[in-house]
């Protein structure tokens, strides 16, 4: 009851805020012990034929032994079961094929270190991922600064990928139309003769501008520029290419280059004790796909430690110039495009929304008092998302696809000690 | 070409009028509250654009750290 008055108080918000922020400054005065994460997330995708479930479960430890230092480790695994059409047609051929299960598990390792120099800071990280048919490695440095009285942050970051993808063993050679699929990840990074390893070589660039304009609002603007190079096709998804039947694997080009530019802003409603932001994605790249995302998101504070959060997404996309629901044969968007072949509905004409929500309990202990006896400060939250998918033109043999909702649940907990 | 040229254009005033703005210290107490951040929970949020990006053909464009106090 006291703490309902008090929240009806805005002069009294601010107070609390300001005794918050004191303490928050205080608290970065003196080197943090260690930070410890546990997550979960859940991805359920409900269909008759191909549904699919992914588990994450995810770990992460970060000690700050000094003040200006930050190590940090962690790990993350994905288990995926499902079921898949392995080979795409469209309507004209017209080859209904059965989805086919699978099941793999994805383990990532991943640590870094982080400095904190006055108005700078400079991490390093890099991670390993592995599963049965893709082998992943990725470094990623990233600085930043303060300008302006610390109102303007600029951060940039360079990350390298080099992961390597299981495939048959066709040559170079061989022509697209008459490569195939991979039917399992059996005997994938082995000396076996019909298996073979290729590269996918992956670079991204990125900076990003933080503004604070006045105490209640701020603005954040990304730039995005990515390139990929090598095996940029799905090893398991082939696509019938001639009226009678025949189907090669999927064929995408080598090289992709990609932009994307964000712009987003926050502002808190103080008599509300709310934070409403927005914000808008233009992407494009040279497989001239071109999309917009628009976002916006709403937190409240329920009390002083538990607050809740809703946001909507809307996403928008056009097709790869080459993507086309049937190769076999007609005009487009059913006909042939070119020299190459894509079975993939990511590059199809699509939109989608999600709605969802997060609800967050964050508890601290007062100066000189630990929560629960032992923790600085204790997280614990559980989020909640809708996305749906609608798919312009993509189809299973003429049938559209039932896949395009899915479930996403995450739960977290976390420690400062 | 016209296109970059105007985005650089309107890069710059921006960033230009972004010495104009002066947030004092005392004032960030909002600024450093968690609902401002647009990281947000980044565990979170990584996992979301995990799932987004097997989705969906775009890529990039995601919250960096930024916002909050600015008091190291």
């Amino acid at each position: 009851m006291q703490l309902r008055r008090a929240f009806n108080r805005p002069r009294r918000f601010v107070a609390t805020f300001a005794a918050l922020a004191a303490w928050a400054f205080a608290g970065q005065a003196h080197a943090q012990v260690a930070q410890v994460d546990v997550r979960d997330t859940l991805f359920f995708e409900p269909s008759k034929s191909s549904k699919l479930f992914v588990m994450t479960p995810a770990a992460a430890l970060a000690v700050q032994p000094v003040e200006w230092l930050d190590v940090h480790a962690r790990y993350e695994a994905d288990i995926v079961t499902g079921a898949t059409e392995p080979i795409k047609s469209g309507p004209v051929a017209d080859v209904v094929t059965s989805a086919t299960h699978f099941s793999d598990v994805r383990n990532q390792f991943g640590g870094g270190l982080g400095i904190v120099r006055r108005d700078a800071h400079l991490s390093v990280d890099y991670a390993y991922g592995t599963e049965s048919d893709y082998h992943s490695n990725a470094i990623a440095v990233t600085a930043g600064t303060d300008f302006f009285q610390k109102n303007t942050q600029i951060e940039l970051q360079y990350a390298r990928g080099f992961d390597q993808v299981c495939t048959t063993n066709y040559q170079p050679s061989t022509a697209p139309s008459g490569r195939t699929r991979l039917d399992s990840s059996d005997r994938c990074f082995t000396k076996s003769p019909d298996r073979a390893s290729r590269s996918v070589d992956l670079d991204t660039f990125q900076v990003g501008w933080t503004q604070a304009w006045t105490p209640v609002f701020a603005t954040q603007m990304v730039l995005t520029g990515a390139l990929q190079h090598g095996f940029l096709n799905n090893p398991y998804r082939s696509v019938v290419i001639a009226p009678a039947g025949q189907d090669a694997l999927e064929n995408h080009p080598e090289n992709r280059a990609r932009g994307a530019l964000s712009l987003r802003g926050r502002y808190f409603i103080k008599p509300i004790m709310a934070a409403a932001g927005g914000g808008m994605r233009f992407y494009r790249d040279t497989w001239n796909i071109l999309s917009e995302t628009a976002e916006l998101e709403f937190e409240k504070y329920i009390t002083q430690s538990f607050r809740i959060l809703a946001h909507g997404r809307y996403y928008h996309q056009t097709e790869a110039l080459f993507w086309s629901d049937d190769y076999t044969g007609g005009e487009p968007a059913t006909g042939p495009r070119g020299q190459y072949w894509s079975g993939d509905r990511e590059l199809s004409p699509l939109s989608s929304w999600m709605l969802g929500g997060r609800a967050l309990l964050g508890l601290q202990g007062a100066p000189g008092a630990r929560v629960l006896g032992f923790m600085i400060r204790f997280q614990a939250s559980g989020s909640f998302d809708l996305l749906k998918t609608n798919l312009k033109d993509f189809t299973w043999s003429g049938t559209s696809p039932d896949d395009t909702v899915a479930m996403i649940m995450s739960f977290s907990l976390r420690g400062e000690f | 070409m016209r296109k970059i040229l105007g985005f650089l254009l309107v890069f710059a005033a921006a960033y230009g009028s972004a010495a104009c703005a002066t947030v004092r210290p005392e004032q960030r107490a909002v600024l450093a509250d968690p609902t401002m951040r647009f990281e947000g929970e980044p565990g979170e949020k990584a996992a979301t654009e995990h799932v987004l990006e097997n989705r969906e053909a775009s890529f990039g464009g995601g919250s960096v750290r930024g916002g909050g106090c600015g008091c190291n």
